[in-house]
């Protein structure tokens, strides 16, 4: 059998033994995301449709599985909706900015030379798909962050209800700065196990320092990175500002 | 007291303001550390534009741009050069560029200055963009987010030395100098997220258990299936063995992930015990479990989305060629979505391993009490 079938089924077996009901729906999650990104992709190959309007729409669609799939609709999960949305909007501008200056979008010339059976003039932005690859890198994160912080400051109101929207505010950043260091480090090493390749190339093929801080690919690369620690910080302050303005009625 | 907080903050700030300044004052004007031709885009012309069709019927433009530049080191500083460049709309391999960009170039002189576009100079993007995300972590995170920047800046160094120790040493495995690596990294990141104590501690002992037993699984799952449906073909900048390569990818790619679930899980068991010192072992198992089902979801997720959005532009390079769908999927996700699927395996793992380990550190402490 297929590799990813026995790791599928081993995964699901474990998801289901420590999770039970909650662990075989945060295992089909993983299945309707994977749904969501074939479609966005399909989407993405016709012209007409613009990726950051599409990409906008994935966001939604994902970030819902994660946090009503998975938990319920509660204010918990409400709340971290909203602020996983304002974030990605904000990090969107600041994305689609960076790839169009950047010029970092589609592929790089240690690519190029085994692409050369493909057409590459296929009539798509490239650009704005950058700057979505971009976004969807970083939405895993942003939602798990944005979950993470409303949850233990709902908990803080239900304890304390008298407790003042600014006082909510503090802690919910509180706790998200204990999360911050842990969460990026999640993104740093899975983008460090991703091109872990790419970087034994630069080693092997003696790249000097200037040609890799100019390199496409390396720019791409860190530049994801960059963005995703961005709008991992981002939804932090977005999370305890918007769960405390929803809970504390003033 | 007040006054002087406020006076150490300000300074802090100011060197950094000034470090930035000057960094990017570098980074605009480092050309002359520069081997290759640098030339600055003073003028630019859209001489030529076709429309396209290629043999899948996907239309494209492409335009041909003049472009005047200006050389910005070696002997002909300051002279002009005169380029051509192509590019498409869809800019998949070529750019349009604009006023102000830099290039490298290279110089060919036969009466007119004339030259090849090589690259463009991102330097100074990326510099900006990695000064953006340090005020972000710094203003969001203070402490801890310089903490998070050491951590990451700390941990590129030691892969990129890790890595040339394994290129310079003949006869090494690169799976053993990662399992080295991912120790180094393990303890450093955690003792710098956490600082010294039992949490950090424990959280390392079940990092390191977690993502042992996951590679364990997901290793003879390939022996087993003689690594059926996996397709290296399209491994990207392959120079080494690609399975040494992909195993280890994998083992640092999930590490994050397993460090983040194995702190959680023994930050929230210890926070427990204390509030409450007589609390049973039932009940902090019960609530260990709760806690790991709530984030078990959420960083599959993170893993998933970190791996699988990479691929997206080359898959639809793959589909707007008319490659099968099948085809291209397996081609372009196989190994990405092992990667996810093993580093879930990871998450789950270190959900139990992380409870136990962090009840024997609570119960070695309570003896010791």
């Amino acid at each position: 059998m297929n590799v990813l079938v026995w790791l599928g089924i081993i995964l699901f077996i474990l998801m289901r033994l420590i999770g039970g009901k909650k662990g075989t729906r945060s295992f089909l999650a993983i299945f309707l995301n994977f749904g969501v990104v074939l479609i966005s992709i399909l989407f993405l190959t016709t012209p007409k449709v613009n990726p950051i309007i599409f990409i906008v729409v994935a966001c939604i669609v994902i970030s819902c599985i994660n946090l009503f799939y998975i938990n319920e609709v509660n204010s918990k999960t409400i709340t971290a909706f909203i602020s996983t949305l304002v974030t990605i909007v904000i990090l969107l501008l600041f994305i689609v900015i960076v790839a169009k200056k950047t010029m970092i979008q589609g592929f790089g010339e240690e690519e190029v030379e085994e692409l050369s059976i493909f057409s590459l003039y296929i009539g798509v932005d490239f650009v704005k798909i950058a700057a979505a690859v971009m976004i969807m890198a970083a939405i895993g994160a942003i939602t798990d962050t944005a979950i993470a912080i409303s949850s233990p400051m709902s908990e803080i109101f239900l304890h304390h209800p008298t407790i003042s929207r600014k006082e909510l505010f503090t802690s919910g950043i509180r706790i998200g700065r204990d999360i911050l260091g842990t969460s990026a480090n999640t993104m740093f090493f899975a983008f460090f196990g991703g091109y872990l390749g790419l970087l034994l190339w630069f080693q092997v093929f003696s790249y000097s320092f200037g040609e890799i801080v100019n390199s496409k690919i390396f720019n791409a690369e860190m530049i994801s990175i960059l963005c995703a620690g961005i709008g991992i910080s981002l939804v932090i302050p977005i999370t305890s500002w918007v769960t405390a303005f929803i809970l504390v009625k003033e | 007291m007040f006054y002087f907080l406020k006076r150490i903050v300000s300074k802090h700030t100011i060197i950094l303001v000034v470090c930035f300044a000057a960094s990017m004052w570098f980074v605009y004007h480092n050309h002359s550390f520069y081997e290759r031709s640098i030339a600055k885009v003073i003028e630019t012309k859209v001489e030529d534009s076709t429309e396209t069709m290629d043999r899948y019927n996907n239309e494209d433009r492409l335009f041909t741009q003049g472009i005047i530049a200006e050389i910005k080191n070696g002997p002909q500083k300051g002279q002009t050069i005169h380029l051509t460049n192509q590019y498409s709309s869809s800019g998949a391999y070529d750019h349009e560029y604009k006023v102000g960009t830099e290039l490298f170039v290279s110089i060919e002189k036969a009466g007119k200055i004339t030259g090849k576009i090589l690259d463009v100079k991102r330097d100074k993007y990326l510099l900006l963009v990695t000064w953006m995300f340090i005020f972000t972590l710094l203003i969001v995170g203070k402490r801890q987010g310089l903490f998070s920047i050491i951590s990451l800046a700390v941990n590129a160094l030691l892969l990129s030395y890790a890595l040339d120790v394994y290129l310079h040493t003949s006869g090494i495995s690169l799976l053993w100098i990662c399992s080295i690596s991912v120790i180094v990294f393990t303890v450093i990141s955690l003792l710098l997220v956490n600082g010294f104590n039992e949490k950090t501690y424990a959280a390392i002992v079940a990092t390191l258990l977690g993502t042992c037993i996951s590679l364990l699984i997901t290793y003879s799952v390939m022996w087993v299936t003689s690594e059926q449906g996996l397709r290296y073909e399209e491994m990207q900048f392959i120079a080494r063995p690609y399975k040494m390569v992909f195993m280890a990818g994998l083992f640092i790619g999930s590490l994050g992930a397993v460090m983040d679930v194995a702190i959680t899980m023994s930050s929230s068991l210890f926070e427990l015990f204390e509030k409450n010192k007589n609390i049973s072992v039932k009940a902090l198992k019960t609530s260990g479990m709760e806690i790991g089902k709530d984030i078990m979801g959420t960083m599959t997720n993170v893993l998933f989305f970190a791996y699988v959005s990479g691929s997206i532009p080359m898959i639809i390079l793959y589909l707007k060629n008319a490659s099968p769908v099948g085809f291209t999927l397996s081609m372009n996700l196989s190994l990405e979505l092992a990667r996810a699927l093993a580093g879930g395996i990871g998450i789950v793992l270190t959900i139990p391993i992380g409870l136990y380990v962090t009840l024997f550190f609570l119960y070695r402490m309570r003896a010791k009490a």
